[in-house]
């Protein structure tokens, strides 16, 4: 072959450099450049990334700071201290323990919980959806039960009966916990597309030039399928937020003594809190809300930059 | 020795129905065929849609499952995937497709889509694979600003060069071109052709050129076999079909070339119309009572056609008389 073609092609080993370096200049942008000059010419969006790494950054270095176990101790003296008052910037609870530093010591912890199920569910559910679409057949008929009766499983109750047979849990088991039960949208949803993407042309060719199963589904199909995956993803990562949250507030989700975000707007199980102790719970709802709307913000940039016919930014 | 020998080749879908979701009916999109290529040549095949053709190459590149008959290739049958793996069979035997988008993957840069046979295949380091991408690039007429775009950026005609390139990277012996110039326009078409033509010229590979259109055909082809209904009607070389075709199928295939000459525009209109005709009226004579097409019944060396038993007596008798 090799001589056959040096026979046919005027190009030779010692024009490789300089049509590499051709090539170069002519290249398409990386993706990266792309993503980045996406934020760009969106504002909004770069103020949300900007808001939440900052954010994410400030509460993670933070709550290293911040004595948790003597935070969370009660202090009858400062029963719903108002804001500015005694040193509490953002004033007390009903136990006396500050509020701002709950916020941040909660914050990291509904975070982390957060990001660490989006981590662990969707990339589970990911690689099953994959699996089980691009093989078909018997595989995919077996997986599909396994989804089946996951789905059949109430999880609400489920996890609450988990938490209360497991003795001593803490973020990480709880995590886990719910990373059972939070993979199968996902896995259902990219299954539906990998149905339909491996019967596309490029997979069939890569099937004819000798490429593994495995290597096309990973490398060929998810790249295809990768806005669907990041919209997916920024959209469950908003919503695992509420998970915990949600838990927390049902007093099933961190153990009492850890600080959450659902804890904190747990206090507004209590008619008072809601009226006169405004404190107590606002802060963290409203940072809820905007925590999940600059995520979803930054998902679309992303999406945008997967998607060459959505760009605002550089095109090519 | 042919290349590659396909003997007796059916694939068969079967349709599931009914509460036990049981076999209840199959279509037979391939239904029996048997057909040799030769190295070095351009075996056409052609047929309306639904045919059957494309079903036919994919099995021979490797990606349809066939229901039964073989196809064998140095000695092995190529349909049992052990035998594919052991031969290194796509090494060899390679595919261009009809959509020339669709079949390049989007995410990929070029380099990559054209070096992927070659990563698969052959061992190279990085420096000698990125010369080989861009002879090939050079070949098919690219510059090798192409290597780092993504497939979206080229036209129509480019990204089919750039799929003719991929198939050729390993320099195979047998290419399966499935409908490489349909979707492309005339002027590009030729321009595609004639770059299939070159590679084949230089690199000594076949074809199995998959097409409906006919004119194409006749400028590609030396043998060509002609397709109606999962089974082969007619086999010949192309001055066979061409200036002698036999069967009712045939004829009416070449009655639908479309003819430039405006001069005789009503003369062809109706010479176009009495085929269809005798196409209507003498079908059943043409087919078996299931609205198969017989088996082959070889006229000459060269031509075989489906027909039945008495309709062949005739043709040879008059074959004869003419003789």
């Amino acid at each position: 072959m090799e001589e056959n073609l040096n026979k046919h092609s005027d190009i030779s080993a010692a024009d490789l450099e300089r049509l590499s370096k051709e090539a170069q200049d002519e290249a398409t942008p990386s993706s990266s450049k792309i993503i980045w000059s996406e934020f760009k010419a969106d504002k909004p969006a770069m103020v949300a990334l900007i808001l939440v790494v900052t954010f994410i950054l400030f509460v993670m270095i933070a709550s290293l700071f911040i004595n948790t176990p003597k935070m969370m101790e009660t202090d009858i003296m400062n029963y719903n201290a108002t804001p500015g008052s005694n040193g509490f910037l953002l004033g007390a609870d009903t136990g006396g323990r500050p509020i701002l530093q709950q916020l941040i010591v909660g914050a990291r912890n509904s975070i982390g919980i957060a990001i660490g199920l989006t981590l662990i569910s969707s990339t589970f559910g990911i690689c099953w959806g994959l699996i089980s679409g691009y093989f078909n057949g018997y595989i995919d008929w077996g997986m599909q039960r396994v989804y089946d009766f996951m789905m059949m499983l109430p999880m609400t109750m489920m996890i609450i009966v988990l938490v209360t047979i497991i003795k001593s849990y803490n973020a990480v088991t709880l995590t886990f916990i719910f990373s059972i039960f939070y993979w199968e949208g996902t896995s259902r949803l990219i299954r539906s597309r990998t149905l339909s993407e491996s019967e596309k042309d490029y997979v069939a060719a890569s099937k004819t030039s000798g490429t593994g199963s495995f290597k096309i589904i990973f490398r060929e199909i998810m790249p295809n399928i990768s806005s669907l995956i990041i919209v997916d993803t920024t959209l469950s990562f908003a919503e695992n937020i509420g998970v915990e949250t949600g838990l927390s507030y049902l007093g099933f989700g961190l153990p009492i003594q850890t600080p959450s975000l659902g804890t904190l707007i747990a206090n507004a199980n209590d008619p008072n809190n809601i009226t006169q102790y405004w404190w107590t719970w606002l802060p963290a709802a409203l940072l809820i809300i905007i925590l999940c709307l600059s995520i979803s913000y930054i998902g679309q940039v992303v999406r945008r930059a997967a998607d060459a016919s959505q760009r605002h930014g550089i095109s090519d | 020795m042919s290349l590659i020998e396909i003997n007796d080749l059916k694939v068969h879908y079967p349709i599931r129905s009914g509460f036990w979701n049981r076999i209840t009916y199959s279509v037979k999109a391939v239904d029996g065929i048997s057909f040799n290529i030769e190295a070095g040549e351009t075996y056409g095949l052609v047929g309306e849609s639904g045919s059957g053709k494309s079903t036919t190459g994919k099995s021979v590149v490797g990606l349809e499952k066939i229901t039964s008959g073989s196809i064998m290739y140095k000695g092995k049958d190529i349909t049992k995937k052990s035998n594919r793996k052991e031969l290194d069979y796509n090494h060899d035997v390679q595919m261009i497709f009809q959509d020339s988008l669709s079949s390049l993957n989007p995410r990929k840069r070029i380099e990559d889509i054209i070096a992927e046979p070659l990563r698969n295949f052959e061992k190279l380091d990085a420096n000698e694979e990125k010369l080989r991408v861009l002879q090939l690039l050079d070949i098919v007429g690219l510059d090798a600003d192409a290597l780092y775009k993504y497939p979206h950026q080229f036209s129509g005609g480019q990204r089919q060069r750039i799929g003719v390139a991929r198939a050729v990277a390993t320099n195979p012996k047998l290419i399966i071109a499935d409908e490489p110039v349909s979707a492309l326009d005339l002027s590009v078409q030729a321009q595609v052709l004639n770059f299939m033509k070159k590679i084949q010229r230089e690199f000594g590979i076949s074809y199995l050129f998959i097409s409906h259109d006919l004119g194409v055909v006749r400028h590609m082809c030396n043998n060509i076999a002609i397709m109606n209904r999962g089974r082969l009607v007619e086999i010949g070389t192309r001055d066979d079909i061409y200036n002698h075709p036999l069967h009712i199928y045939t004829k009416r295939l070449l009655a639908a070339i479309p003819e430039t000459n405006v001069n005789h525009r009503q003369e062809h209109r109706e010479q176009r119309l009495e085929v269809e005709k005798i196409y209507q009226e003498q079908q059943d004579k043409y087919y078996d009572k299931d609205g198969k097409a017989y088996p082959l019944v070889q006229i000459s060396p060269t031509h075989s056609v489906a027909l039945p038993e008495d309709l062949v007596e005739k043709i040879k008798h008059e074959g004869e008389v003419k003789a």
